[in-house]
Order: C-alpha cells, then sequence, then structure tokens
C-alpha cells in the first residue's frame, strides 16, 4: 500500500473517530468503495479529468447524498476534488482495514451473493477468528458475481467456497485437458 | 692356246692336202706367232693394269650399294620404330580416351545420383513439413474445438447453476461453507 493512500486512509479514521461516528463512515466508505468497483461509469465520470468538479460533487450527492453522513460526503468531495477518485477503493479498503485494526482485530472481508443474517456473521467471525487464529471482524459485501456460497478475506488469507471459484476451476479443468 | 695351235696344226694339213682353201683362213706361221705375242702383250696389259682398276671400280660400287642398302635397312627400322611408336601413342590415345569416357560416365552416374539423391531428401523434408503443418493444424483446430465446447459447456453451467439457486439453495451453500470453515 503506498503512502498516500494510507495517509488518506489514517486521516478519514482520525476524522471519524472526532466526530465519533466510525461505525457509519465504515460502512459507507466500504458501500462506495463497492460501487466504484461494480461501477465502470461511475469511475470514468469521477476520474474524467474535464469535467468540472460541480457535476463530480452532484454526482456524489445523488449517489450518498440523503442517506450518507456529511462527513464521508465532504471525505469523498475531498477526494474526488484533489483528483484521486481513481483510488477510492484502495482507499476505503485501507480505511476499513485500520479501523477494525485499531479496535485490535483483523478485517474480515466476506463477499457473499445474498444479504447475511446477524447469526451467521457470528458464526462466521467465530470460524475464521478459530481458523485464522486471530480476532476477526466480519464486514459483510454484497456481491453477486459471487454467484453463490462465500469468499472469506483476512489479510492475505483467501478462503473461497463461492461457486463462482468452483465455476472457474471447471473451466479451467475442462479448457486446460 | 691349244686351240689356236690346234686349228694351225689343222691348217697346215689341210693346206698341204687341198693346197689352197684352208689356207685363206688360217694366217701365216709369222703373222701368227707375231699375233699371239701381240695378244698375250695386250692379255697382260689388261690382266695387270686394266683389272685392278675395274675391281676397284666395282668394289666401290659394291660398297655404296651395300651402303644404300644398309640406309634403306636403317631407314625400314626407323619407320618400324616409329610406326611401333605410332601405334603404342594411339593405343594409349585409345586407352585414355576410354579412360576420360568411363571417368565422364561414372561422374555423370554420380551426378544422376546425387541429384535423385537430393531430390528424394527434399521431397521427403516437403512431405514432412506438410505432414507436420497438417497435424498442427489438426491439433490446434482441436484445441480450438475443445476450448469452444468447454466455454459453452462452462457457459451452460453457469446458466443453470444461476437460474436454479434459490433463497434455499444460498442459504444451503453458506451453511456448507460455515460447517467446513468450523470444522478447519
Amino acid at each position: 500500500m503506498n503512502d498516500r493512500i494510507s495517509g488518506y486512509a489514517n486521516a478519514i479514521l482520525d476524522l471519524a473517530k472526532a466526530e465519533g461516528e466510525l461505525g457509519r463512515v465504515e460502512s459507507e466508505f466500504l458501500a462506495i468503495g463497492q460501487a466504484f468497483e461494480k461501477s465502470d461509469d461511475l469511475r470514468a465520470a469521477l476520474t474524467d479529468p474535464a469535467l468540472p468538479a460541480e457535476k463530480k460533487r452532484a454526482i456524489i450527492d445523488d449517489l450518498i447524498g440523503g442517506q450518507a453522513t456529511n462527513l464521508t460526503v465532504g471525505l469523498v468531495d475531498l477526494i474526488v476534488g484533489t483528483g484521486r477518485a481513481g483510488d477510492i477503493p484502495a482507499i476505503a479498503s485501507a480505511f476499513v482495514e485500520r479501523a477494525v485494526e485499531s479496535r485490535s482485530k483483523a478485517l474480515a472481508e466476506v463477499r457473499s451473493a445474498i444479504q447475511l443474517d446477524d447469526p451467521t456473521v457470528e458464526r462466521l467471525a467465530a470460524a475464521l477468528s478459530k481458523a485464522t487464529g486471530r480476532q476477526v471482524e466480519v464486514k459483510v459485501i454484497v456481491d453477486e458475481s459471487v454467484i453463490g456460497g462465500l469468499v472469506a478475506r483476512v489479510g492475505d488469507v483467501v478462503i473461497d467456497g463461492s461457486l463462482a471459484n468452483s465455476l472457474n476451476e471447471l473451466r479451467h479443468t475442462v479448457l486446460s485437458r | 692356246m691349244q686351240l689356236l695351235t690346234a686349228l694351225a696344226v689343222l691348217a697346215t694339213e689341210e693346206g698341204g692336202e687341198t693346197g689352197g682353201g684352208l689356207s685363206l683362213i688360217v694366217p701365216p706361221t709369222s703373222e701368227l706367232i707375231a699375233g699371239v705375242i701381240a695378244f698375250l702383250i695386250v692379255f697382260w696389259f689388261v690382266g695387270r693394269r686394266a683389272m685392278p682398276m675395274i675391281n676397284r671400280t666395282l668394289e666401290a660400287r659394291q660398297q655404296a650399294i651395300t651402303g644404300q642398302l644398309t640406309e634403306a635397312e636403317e631407314a625400314k627400322r626407323e619407320a618400324e620404330s616409329l610406326l611401333a611408336d605410332y601405334r603404342s601413342q594411339l593405343a594409349d590415345a585409345k586407352t585414355e580416351g576410354n579412360r576420360i569416357i568411363e571417368d565422364a560416365r561414372a561422374a555423370g552416374e554420380q551426378l544422376k545420383a546425387d541429384i535423385v539423391a537430393r531430390a528424394e531428401e527434399e521431397a521427403a523434408a516437403t512431405l514432412a513439413k506438410a505432414r507436420d503443418e497438417a497435424q498442427n493444424e489438426k491439433s490446434r483446430a482441436l484445441a480450438e474445438a475443445r476450448r469452444e465446447v468447454g466455454e459453452i459447456s462452462v457457459g451452460l453451467a453457469e446458466k443453470i447453476v444461476g437460474g436454479s439457486l434459490d433463497d434455499k439453495i444460498q442459504k444451503d451453500l453458506i451453511e456448507r461453507y460455515l460447517t467446513e470453515l468450523e470444522t478447519l
């Protein structure tokens, strides 16, 4: 992770803590990072140097203005304004990881095709903590490209039990034969 | 000499008998004696002077003829030797000619064999290359076909799997994942 991204991540963490809204800002950045990764149009619009800053701000307002905290909206405005919109997914991911680490836990990023209920998330947290030997905090990302099952990532460890992965393996087997 | 004497005697006898006929032929005795003496002088001169000259001339002539014969002999021998030389040279030339023809024929055969061998080699190489290319093409086509079939099969599998995933199956998949994770 380069210095700039970690600088932005640390700044967001400090500001969110100072505002006492760390939990919400975390979730919001997680969602924004996701939206950025998934939508090519959004990424293209916000990183387009020809598009004026007002237009970009309007897009952000449309996207998260009604639901997100003012802090998140302001921070995203700042990042887009400094021309670092392309780094938003990396910054979001780094920030969430820092936030989890600040609670002396490891981030477990779990991708699922459907929304998970609380008991499932708790079981996941317990099982991943046991499997990785670290206290983890689970953040669920709803990602339809998983198709079915789950993909968990803790640090560099990826535990992939998704149908997408099985299908990929099947494709690999079929094509390499 | 005896003959002359006998003639003289005969003449004397005949003359005595007939008294005329034979005495016409036979000279008188004095003339006869003078004739004999003259004859002897001539005989002696010839025998003594002329004969050696004649003999020398004859000898010289004989020698000249012998020399010419020898020369002729020499010339003949020389001619024969030359002829033998020419024959030998002709034979050599014939042998040489045959050898050259033979060599040329052998070289021609060799060249022919070489050309045929090279042509065969090239043909074999071309054939092998063509075969290789055909094989490669076949492998490529097969691989391509296999890839497409695989792609289609997996795509179908994805569609079928994606379409058949209801909430229950999704929950079952998550439950299975959790169970496996808990037993790690």
